[in-house]
């Protein structure tokens, strides 16, 4: 029967001392029945050598916290020590002794020499040491019986997670240029299936997948789980004669595999992409090459993605943060870009004795239409100090013209100032037309443009409107990417009326269509919702 | 940790320890020593036959000890290392430089 002993400790130096660690190592020893002399002196030296060094050197000699886990399996005894220390750098590969009469020096080589695998990992600022231990008395048949799960192994396996969660990858929509690699790559070996999957916890996921196969695999049948192991191309030409893979295996469906691991920027293999058959085959060195290079080509595009949302983050970070203080009012608002970056935007910031709102929708997706915006956006909040929207709309426009017409692009936009206290919006809409104001008893209206985009006509004379708020109306503005949400038609809008009609609040409807649009944005989602509180 | 001196009439300092020597109980075991050098005594015979834990910290205290007793002109020995002493005595190559007697008297034979 296999029984494992599992203790920890946490440690804070001082007042600790290794003898803490001593203390914890008899009480352990005591529990294991049948712990031969040779391991419990190697365990118990190896431990306290690296708690002693920990203790004394990973601080650079200051007070340090460190956490103590041992475990004694069957066949080995396990250590991990995870320490905060600022010290990053340790000389593990030198194993030798010092020279006979030096003081120091000692303790890691003897760790070395005593244990039967070292090893230290870095991860967030943390240091991870796990030395292991195995027991002489262990037979060979505990020692197959027992899983190789190593404490190490389990620390690689938090690096390598967090590395893809920070890609930002996981669970998006296929891509036109991840889909053309596999698409190639099924061509171009003649066979039936390729994929560029992300091993994320349990579960294989793929990005891009061409032939058949399922977008998501539990991790214990995935082939790409088994190379991401290492940093070479896995190739099996038949699962069923491959002992090691045979019970992956699926006769007529999945047979042959070839795969080449994929990487995180801070080296972290975190998928593979690979290409299978339902046939056994041969596969050449030729071919080995040419699947690197593709999977080289694959790696670039994940970069670009990693790129990419980084400049997503810039650009939610533009969307405004604070809440307005503006009692009597509830205002919200979402942007859920098509791609990592779009080109809608919205905004509001206090003006006055109320806050001015825009909703703007540059023509294309991605990242020329989002630098367009971010100019749109910044030109407009700095024409704020123009007494009124035709003033700042005005100079907006002037400003902008050139940079619009040299993109060959144009920005519908609505952009409104409300007073707080009479609910009187005055707004002009730039060939938007996308806003209604819902009443309370059921009406809504339509606020129709009269005004050409920006970008179109630089001498375009904008007109004023004004609408109303009163207690209970909601006004609703969004962009065109919401309409296909519903039938893409302005029908949407009587959608968008309803909606607010049952809603709470803002923040109702605002995750209504958050939940509408999951997965299926194929263009920029904007919205912006300005309700005035029912009268009391 | 508890360490004994017995001053031997032969001009021998007998160190006895028992229970763990490491990082925690070196430095004490160096000043045990130290005092009994400046004592003139010029050699010493370090019991180790009741030491259950030796490490590198312990090791790096015997031979600081070491050299501070060979520069007053006398030499230092050990007694009887316990199992686990020896094993890190061999496997750091120290049990030439510090040799291993029976007793006091093989250490410092007085006749």
């Amino acid at each position: 029967m296999t029984e494992v002993i599992a203790r920890s400790l946490r440690l804070s130096s001082p007042p600790d001392t290794v003898d803490t660690v001593q203390d914890l190592l008899a009480t352990i020893w005591a529990q294991t029945p049948g712990l031969d002399d040779a391991d419990r002196m190697a365990a118990e030296l190896a431990i306290v050598e690296l708690t002693a060094n920990v203790i004394e050197h990973a601080n650079e000699g200051g007070d340090i916290t460190l956490t103590l886990s041992v475990v004694v399996y069957d066949e080995r005894i396990e250590a991990t020590v995870t320490d905060s220390g600022t010290v990053d750098r340790v000389p593990l590969s030198d194993g030798s002794m010092p020279e006979s009469l030096a003081e120091r020096g000692r303790g890691l080589p003897l760790m070395k020499l005593v244990s039967d695998s070292v090893e230290h990992h870095r991860v967030d600022g943390t240091n991870h040491w796990t030395v292991v231990r195995a027991r002489r008395t262990a037979s060979a048949r505990t020692r197959r019986a027992m899983p190789s799960i190593s404490i190490a192994g389990v620390i690689d396996e938090m690096a390598r997670q967090r590395a893809l969660d920070d890609m930002g990858i996981l669970d998006t929509p296929p891509e036109e240029r991840f889909d053309r690699v596999t698409r190639l790559a099924v061509q171009l070996f003649g066979v039936e299936s390729a994929a560029i999957t992300m091993i994320d916890h349990d579960r294989e996921w793929s990005k891009s997948l061409a032939g058949l196969g399922s977008e998501e695999v539990p991790r214990t049948e995935s082939m790409c789980a088994e190379t991401v192991k290492g940093d070479v191309a896995l190739v099996v030409p038949d699962l069923l004669l491959d002992e090691r893979f045979a019970e992956k295996a699926q006769p007529d469906l999945f047979r042959f595999y070839a795969g080449f691991p994929l990487y995180a920027p801070g080296g972290e293999r975190i998928g593979a992409f690979c290409v299978f058959d339902s046939q056994p085959r041969h596969f050449t060195v030729r071919e080995t090459e040419m699947l690197r290079d593709l999977a080289a080509w694959v790696q670039q595009e994940l970069t670009v993605s990693q790129e990419l949302s980084r400049a997503s983050e810039v650009q939610q970070g533009l969307l405004p943060q604070k809440l307005l203080s503006m009692p009597g009012w509830q205002i919200a608002g979402v942007c859920i870009p098509a791609r990592a970056v779009g080109g809608d935007f919205y905004d509001w910031y206090p003006v006055g004795e109320g806050a001015a709102f825009t909703l703007a929708d540059t023509m294309g997706k991605g990242i020329a239409a989002s630098i367009i915006a971010a100019t749109v956006r910044a030109v407009l909040r700095s024409a704020a100090r123009f007494a009124d929207v035709v003033g700042a709309i005005d100079a907006a426009s002037a400003s902008l013209s050139i940079d619009l017409d040299n993109a060959g692009v144009f920005v519908t936009a609505f952009h409104s100032r409300l007073d707080m206290d009479s609910g009187t919006m005055t707004y002009v809409d730039a060939g938007h037309g996308l806003s209604i104001v819902v009443r309370p008893d059921g009406s809504s209206q339509r606020l129709t443009s009269s005004s050409p985009p920006l970008g179109v006509d630089p001498e375009t004379e904008w007109t004023q409107q004004t609408v109303d708020l009163n207690p209970g109306d909601t006004l609703i503005v969004v962009s065109d990417g919401v309409l296909d949400l519903y039938d893409g038609t302005l029908g949407a809008l009587d959608n968008l009326a309803a909606l607010a009609l049952l809603a709470q609040d803002p923040w109702e409807i605002i995750a209504a269509i958050r939940a509408r649009a999951r997965g299926v944005t194929a263009d920029d989602v904007t919205v912006l919702i300005v309700r005035r509180d029912d009268a009391v | 940790m508890d360490i004994t001196v017995v001053h031997h009439p032969f001009g021998v300092a007998e160190v006895g320890v028992a229970g763990r020597l490491n990082m925690v109980t070196a430095a004490r075991l160096r000043e045990v020593i130290q005092g009994a050098v400046d004592e003139h005594h010029p050699n010493v015979a370090v019991d180790l036959s009741r030491v259950v834990f030796l490490d590198s910290s312990g090791l790096g205290a015997l031979i600081a000890s070491l050299k501070a007793v060979r520069q007053s002109g006398g030499e230092l020995k050990l007694v009887k290392p316990a199992e686990q002493a020896q094993l890190v005595l061999e496997l750091t190559n120290m049990s030439t430089v510090l040799a291993a007697f029976d007793s006091v008297e093989d250490a410092f034979p007085h006749d």
